[in-house]
């Protein structure tokens, strides 16, 4: 059992964790914020072109087909419960307790707009999985924590073994004979009952031997260690300033009310020039992908950033 | 703030071991259960840590399991609300510990079941606020039906697992919690 994330040879995952975390967390932000359609789609497309560049686009695909299924609740919930709207698509039959059901186009599009905003959290959450190492986002976590944090970066060591304990436990009994392709599900059930006894208890007797192994490595002396080999470089800096920008950008253009659009009563009219303020905010957020454009073609650049 | 002040006690080696354990227990289960929709024993295991062992234990298990399990099964704008939902769980089942004297297996079971939907409803917060609008009782109550199924399932689930492993899992954890606490009988 492996990590989510792969290592690939490219700009993406040779940026600093800081860095990729701050660019991922403020498209996240970004996009609970904002709820223009140019805004978000402008976000989409930053995240998606980063995404090409860091080659998991096969990966991204699945995100998506995942995100399918909420994106049709979200347009689901928003046609037939809201009535907001002005502009009646459809009228469809009427529903004890809900009224005569009625589409409006205020609500699909709305139901369009909030669906463009998942697939923007989604994307986000895509690039973190595969390009953060968990390892170096625990070790972010443990300057503000120390025993949490040390459960959770042996629960990470433990998990692929614990694995390998359910598989290897799982071999034995059915060399011993047990069936665990039973039709009945009550019945293949109980086939796993004894495999979680199992767990448990050498799950908790590995536990002691672990303890033991901490206190030896002086677990329970005063004062913490930290060291980190995670450099900053040219290249994390020149994404900050892009983010600084877009942040500085965005939040003048939230002031200014250009990033806000109101879907109900009736849909506001759509300004062109807010398609042009979206389009070059999104270029700022697409600075990492160039980056890492310029990165693969120029071997100069590379040595330099 | 239950992980915060867990931080500024004075925790042994033992303890750490032990929610490390846990929390990969839950974690490594969610695997091969989730072919079955909203069918896990994580739920389970965390109640049953948090009814042993306390709440901040049983929050800090909870809390932990879905962001170990989500590094392998991938991380999403749902982590952050399993781990409150799931944290909440733990510290649950040891606010119900605290009631009793003894470990009863029906009142388990009957919030281990009930948790179920709790979780579901917890999970749906983001889903309403962050995805509709309105904020209305119908939107409301039209999202929280649509996952009521799945949280069913969650429920009968958490119930089977109680009914099936809630004594054993009690006892064998309850003898690890003597093994581990240091009793002190020093005369003030």
């Amino acid at each position: 059992m492996m990590y989510t994330y792969k290592e690939k040879n490219n700009l993406i995952y040779k940026l600093n964790s800081r860095t990729a975390i701050s660019y991922i967390f403020l498209l996240v932000l970004f996009s609970l914020i904002m709820s223009h359609p140019f805004f978000l789609l402008g976000l989409l497309l930053a995240v998606g072109v980063v995404i090409i560049s860091a080659d998991i686009v096969r990966e991204w695909i699945v995100y998506l087909k995942v995100s399918l299924g909420f994106i049709i609740i979200i347009v689901l919930v928003n046609c037939i419960f809201v009535k907001a709207g002005r502009t009646v698509l459809w009228w469809g039959p009427y529903i004890p307790g809900l009224g005569k059901l009625r589409i409006t186009l205020e609500a699909l599009c709305y139901a369009v707009g909030m669906g463009l905003r998942f697939l923007v959290i989604i994307s986000a959450f895509c690039l973190f999985n595969y390009t953060v190492h968990p390892d170096k986002l625990l070790k972010l976590l443990g300057k503000s924590g120390n025993r949490v944090v040390l459960a959770l970066s042996l629960s990470t060591r433990l998990f692929p073994v614990m694995m390998g304990d359910y598989h290897r436990i799982k071999e034995v009994q059915r060399c011993r004979g047990v069936n665990f392709q039973e039709k009945r599900l009550w019945r293949k059930a109980q086939k796993y009952i004894p495999i979680m006894n199992i767990m448990l208890i050498s799950g908790l007797e590995r536990s002691f031997q672990l303890a033991e192994a901490m206190e030896a490595r002086g677990y329970s002396l005063e004062g913490k260690s930290y060291y980190s080999l995670e450099l900053w470089r040219p290249r994390d800096f020149v994404i900050f300033a892009a983010l600084g920008l877009a942040t500085a950008l965005g939040i003048w253009l939230m002031i200014l009310g250009v990033t806000d659009y109101q879907y109900y009563p009736v849909l506001n009219d759509i300004n062109w020039k807010d398609g042009l303020q979206a389009g070059f905010f999104s270029m700022l957020l697409m600075i990492p992908a160039v980056l890492n454009w310029g990165w693969n073609k120029w071997p100069l650049l590379r040595s330099k950033i | 703030m239950i992980t915060w002040k867990y931080e500024r006690r004075a925790i042994t080696s033992k303890e750490v071991a032990l929610l490390a354990t846990m929390g990969t227990l839950a974690a490594a289960l969610r695997i091969p259960f989730a072919v079955v929709m909203s069918v896990q024993p994580a739920t389970f295991i965390i109640m049953i840590t948090g009814y042993v062992f306390g709440a901040g234990p049983g929050f800090i298990v909870g809390m932990m399991t879905p962001l170990v399990s989500n590094f392998f099964l991938g991380q999403g704008p749902w982590t952050p609300w399993q781990m409150l939902a799931w944290g909440l769980s733990g510290a649950g089942a040891a606010l119900l510990a605290s009631k009793e004297k003894r470990f009863n297996i029906k009142t388990f079971t009957v919030l281990s079941g009930l948790w179920g939907y709790i979780f579901g409803w917890i999970m749906n917060i983001w889903h309403w606020l962050g995805f509709i609008y309105p904020l209305t009782f119908s939107t409301f109550f039209a999202t929280y039906a649509i996952s009521f199924p799945a949280d069913t399932m969650h429920g009968v689930g958490n119930i089977v697992f109680s009914l099936t492993f809630g004594k054993t899992f009690y006892n064998i954890l309850s003898r690890y919690k003597k093994k581990i606490t240091v009793v002190n009988f020093t005369e003030k």
